[in-house]
């Protein structure tokens, strides 16, 4: 049996200096979960396959601002961690196109603990 | 279905029209009895969203693709508790619209099990509105 620790894990990613309402946070890290794991597909389906049948485990976290969210979405290209940033249509909260939270993975749980392990849960 | 067919079923051009004629959105209905952390929601919301796709994946690959393309339109609404969950589980089923459920592990914040959040949807806007359209937004 894997250890826990080689389970896949998906992070969502919130860019906390736009004070989001609860569920917009919410919507909008479905939409990370939804994108990522639809290009992970494509990408590495067995991954896919293994994280949805270990539980389809995410945690989501903070960031300071977009410029902490576009750094970790580099190191996660760099290192073949699939990556998405969630552009919001602006009809309520913000601003048309404002980059709100990155979905990274599904991916091997050490590789992602590795780019986000500084962060702190949302 | 293996991911080969769901693969195909996503990208293969339709033969038969039962595509939505108007925008089709999601509703996710969080239990809020559970008085869940909003990272907990935002993640639990997240399941609910992946979990609804792959099922309207398979079930109604017309309304997945109308979804899809059109942004991926979805609300975030307030349930009391698990048995009004279960009372809108039953309506959206009457009225034939694709329901998913999420159950928490129960790693943190909450007893294993609990029923945390029903999926409504991808559904056209107006099917929606008499079962969702009294509640609140999150």
């Amino acid at each position: 049996m894997a250890s826990t620790l080689d389970e896949p894990t998906m992070a969502l990613i919130v860019r906390h200096d736009l004070k989001l309402s609860a569920g917009k946070v919410a919507v909008q890290c479905a939409h990370a979960a939804v994108s990522c794991t639809l290009n992970a597909k494509k990408s590495n389906g067995r991954l896919v396959e293994r994280w949805r049948q270990s539980g389809a485990r995410k945690i989501c976290l903070k960031a300071e601002d977009l410029a902490e969210l576009q750094r970790l979405a580099g190191q996660a290209q760099s290192v073949g961690i699939v990556s998405y940033l969630v552009k919001d249509a602006g009809h309520t909260e913000v601003e048309p196109g404002t980059i709100t939270v990155l979905g990274l993975g599904p991916g091997p749980r050490r590789a992602i603990d590795a780019l986000v392990g500084e962060l702190k849960p949302y | 279905m293996g991911l080969r067919s769901f693969i195909h079923s996503m990208t293969a051009p339709r033969t038969q029209g039962n595509a939505p004629e108007e925008e089709v959105k999601m509703v996710l209905v969080v239990n809020h009895g559970l008085k869940m952390g909003k990272g907990k929601i935002a993640a639990q919301v997240g399941h609910g969203a992946v979990i609804a796709t792959m099922k309207a994946g398979k079930e109604r690959p017309a309304y997945l693709e109308s979804w899809l393309s059109s942004g991926q339109k979805k609300i975030c609404v307030k349930g009391t508790d698990a048995a009004h969950l279960e009372r809108l589980e039953q309506e959206a089923k009457e009225l034939n619209i694709l329901t998913a459920r999420v159950h928490d592990a129960g790693h943190t914040q909450i007893p294993s099990g609990s029923f945390t959040i029903l999926v409504l949807g991808p559904a056209e806007e107006a099917k929606l509105e008499p079962v969702t359209g009294a509640l609140k937004l999150l």
